[in-house]
């Protein structure tokens, strides 16, 4: 039974006036309409009674005042009070129909490249770092409340109705799977130290299709119950690659993905994967933090090139065997800066990111382009606004104003005005 | 040039057998069959749209039919996205021991396989059973797929015998009394949303008591039903 009907019209605490439109889902706490205000669409989340309780309410109108984090989140805007008062709704921006669960990149129904996967990827790590510079956690970083456009890698979060302050007392306590062991074994309530062990497990299964503690241990037992997910997940977690315990290594032909994609991954992936699930697990001190994520995960984005077959490579500093055909590839020239890196191929972009160190991977500031008057010659067109500095290995500097081009060569640099790039 | 896609094949998952067990004796016959058929077909689009949206599950379905002896409706587990409810006639007694004989012989491994999540049983019934069924529920519930199976039942209308029930289930709060038509279909529908909440359980902070009223809160009540063992 829908507890709201179509047409009906409720009026906002801020005056906003929402149609009823249609019935999107329910969740165990509410269900989501699409709703209209001067035909303005959004959702709207209807608590139930149970569920509406005075904390929720505070809750929510205290998101609202802090403002959504980054545009990743679907971030409560409005409240809307049932004209009884037994329950109330909040309102956010609709999703649009493009954007697919988490469940069908797991399910390979929505299949993203490589590129796209990693940008996805960059973009939920900064999302949470930013929820988390507002002095909250998330508490419940899993599949269900993400979506992703697989063309391009867009993501957002929504149920952010949960995220709050360490001081309120949590409404969730996560997804199995998802949650720190500390959370499963009961000492533990959902902090921004439980968000970063659940973003490393999320970030294992979107970059290896497979759960980062489902290995030998998960093998052998029969029933996947409550019980067994707090032994696996909990009590005895064990990282399916630990370099200090084999005995929960994947098994081929039940965690065949672990198994493919492992080596996929350049060393610096596998480096933090291995502290996230080891040293993290029960020491959420040394945790992987969201500046390394982003780091290794621009990197990674901006590592990949593209074999004569067609699959897209990570390359690191030696020669990328590929996947796929075994080919073994040239490694390009990069640019390299402080600690990132992007490969120089045909058609790469420098961003804002590469030369102001700024986490901003989609601001193009320049271009891989030929010489035309000699297409032997590559180099950095500068898309910028600013003028770049070409400095040869003697010292001699020349002004790269833009639309202007600097010649790619071992042993140059470019310096950017933030940051001064070496090609290598 | 087209780029390849990338390796691998989709997360692995473990089959989740979800089985309907309906009393079709004469009592229910009329609107009590005509609604359970009515209900649990209404399930089958909701449970196929939280299949697609669950990677760890692979759901398969099948319903097992008793009243003067007891037969597999559906006869191998089916796919969620195979699975079409095949309406039930009602006619004899309630031979519940022989149903739950079939089901022991389902949750012997094999042919049930080494490793699942628990399986979801949901028996419907209206009245008590006209056969032997205690030593029958005993293999049943000593099999160890049998006894971490989540067992739920539907005690439909005032001449259901409970207490019959509540040994299948072993968990007084996994018996519904459904007194009304009202409360049978929202019952069924509460049942068939334990397939999803078996494979990835949610944990609230605070566990709502059941709620009289309508159906209780669907995860505190199967997360005390779980055994403290591993298996």
């Amino acid at each position: 039974m829908d507890s709201l009907k179509q047409g009906e019209v409720y009026g906002s605490e801020s005056g906003g006036r929402y149609e009823v439109v249609s019935k999107l889902g329910a969740g165990g706490q509410g269900e989501v309409y699409e709703v209209s205000d001067n035909g303005a669409r959004y959702a709207l989340k209807w608590y139930f009674k149970r569920s509406a309780t005075p904390r929720q309410k505070d809750i929510i109108e205290n998101l609202i005042r802090i403002g959504a984090p980054d545009s990743t989140f679907l971030w409560p805007q409005d409240v809307i009070v049932d004209t009884d008062g037994d329950t109330f709704g909040y309102v956010m921006p609709l999703r649009p129909p493009h954007f697919r669960g988490i469940a069908d990149l797991m399910k390979r129904r929505a299949e993203p490249t490589f590129r796209a996967l990693c940008r996805a990827a960059f973009s939920l790590t900064r999302g949470y770092e930013k929820l988390h510079e507002a002095g909250l956690a998330y508490g419940d970083i899993s599949f269900g409340n993400l979506f992703l456009d697989p063309d391009n890698g867009d993501v957002l979060i929504c149920d952010n109705d949960n995220a709050a302050s360490a001081d309120v007392a949590p409404t969730v306590y996560g997804t199995p799977r998802f949650m720190a062991p500390e959370i499963v074994t009961g000492v533990a309530k959902p902090s921004r130290n439980t968000d970063l062990f659940s973003l490393s497990v999320l970030l294992f299964n979107m970059l290896m299709l497979h759960h980062p503690l489902e290995g030998e241990l998960e093998k052998n037992i029969k029933c996947l119950d409550v019980p067994a997910m707090n032994r696996l997940y909990g009590t005895n977690p064990v990282f399916i690659y630990d370099p200090d315990n084999a005995a929960n290594r994947p098994v081929a032909g039940e965690h065949d993905n672990a198994i493919v994609y492992w080596g996929v991954y350049p060393p610096r992936i596998r480096e933090l994967f291995t502290r996230a699930f080891t040293a993290g697990l029960d020491c959420p001190a040394k945790r992987v933090t969201e500046t390394e994520w982003k780091n290794a995960l621009a990197n990674l984005m901006f590592s990949i090139v593209v074999c004569d077959c067609g699959a897209e490579l990570f390359c690191g500093d030696n020669p990328p065997t590929c996947w796929s055909c075994g080919r073994v590839l040239a490694v390009p020239v990069s640019l390299v800066s402080g600690r990132s890196r992007v490969l120089l191929q045909s058609g790469a972009v420098i961003t804002s990111h590469h030369a102001n160190g700024d986490y901003d991977i989609d601001t193009v500031v320049g271009t891989v382009v030929q010489n035309p008057a000699n297409p032997a010659l590559w180099g950095i067109r500068n898309d910028s606004r600013t003028d770049w500095t070409y400095i040869k290995p003697d010292g001699t500097q020349l002004s790269v104003p833009p639309g202007k081009s600097a010649g790619i060569a071992k042993g140059f640099q470019v310096d950017f005005g933030e940051l001064v790039s070496k090609f290598i | 040039m087209a780029e390849l896609k990338r390796p691998g094949g989709e997360l692995s998952n473990r089959p989740l057998h979800f089985i309907w067990v309906v009393d079709c004796s004469g009592s229910m016959l009329g609107e009590k069959i005509g609604t359970v058929n009515h209900a649990i077909q209404n399930t089958i689009p909701e449970m196929l749209d939280a299949a697609n949206n669950n990677p760890y599950a692979k759901l398969l379905v099948r319903t097992l039919k008793f009243s003067t002896g007891a037969k597999w409706v559906t006869d191998k587990p089916t796919d969620i996205d195979d699975f079409s409810w095949s309406d039930l006639d009602a006619e004899g007694v309630t031979d519940l021991g022989a149903a739950l004989e079939l089901l022991s012989g389902e949750l012997t491994i094999p042919p049930m396989s080494d490793r699942a999540l628990p399986p979801v049983i949901v028996l419907l019934s209206d009245g008590m059973p006209t056969d032997d069924y205690k030593s029958a529920l005993a293999k049943l519930l000593s099999l160890p797929w049998g006894k971490k199976a989540v067992k739920i039942a539907i005690a439909i209308g005032r001449d259901a015998d409970t207490d019959v029930l509540r040994e299948f289930t072993c968990d007084k709060q996994l018996v519904l009394e459904a007194k009304n038509r009202e409360m049978l279909v929202k019952m069924i529908k509460w049942a068939s949303t334990a397939a999803s909440v078996v494979s990835a359980p949610v944990l609230n902070a605070e566990n709502s008591a059941p709620d009289a009223e309508s159906v209780p809160s669907i995860t505190p009540v199967l997360g005390l039903s779980s055994e403290g063992d591993v298996w």
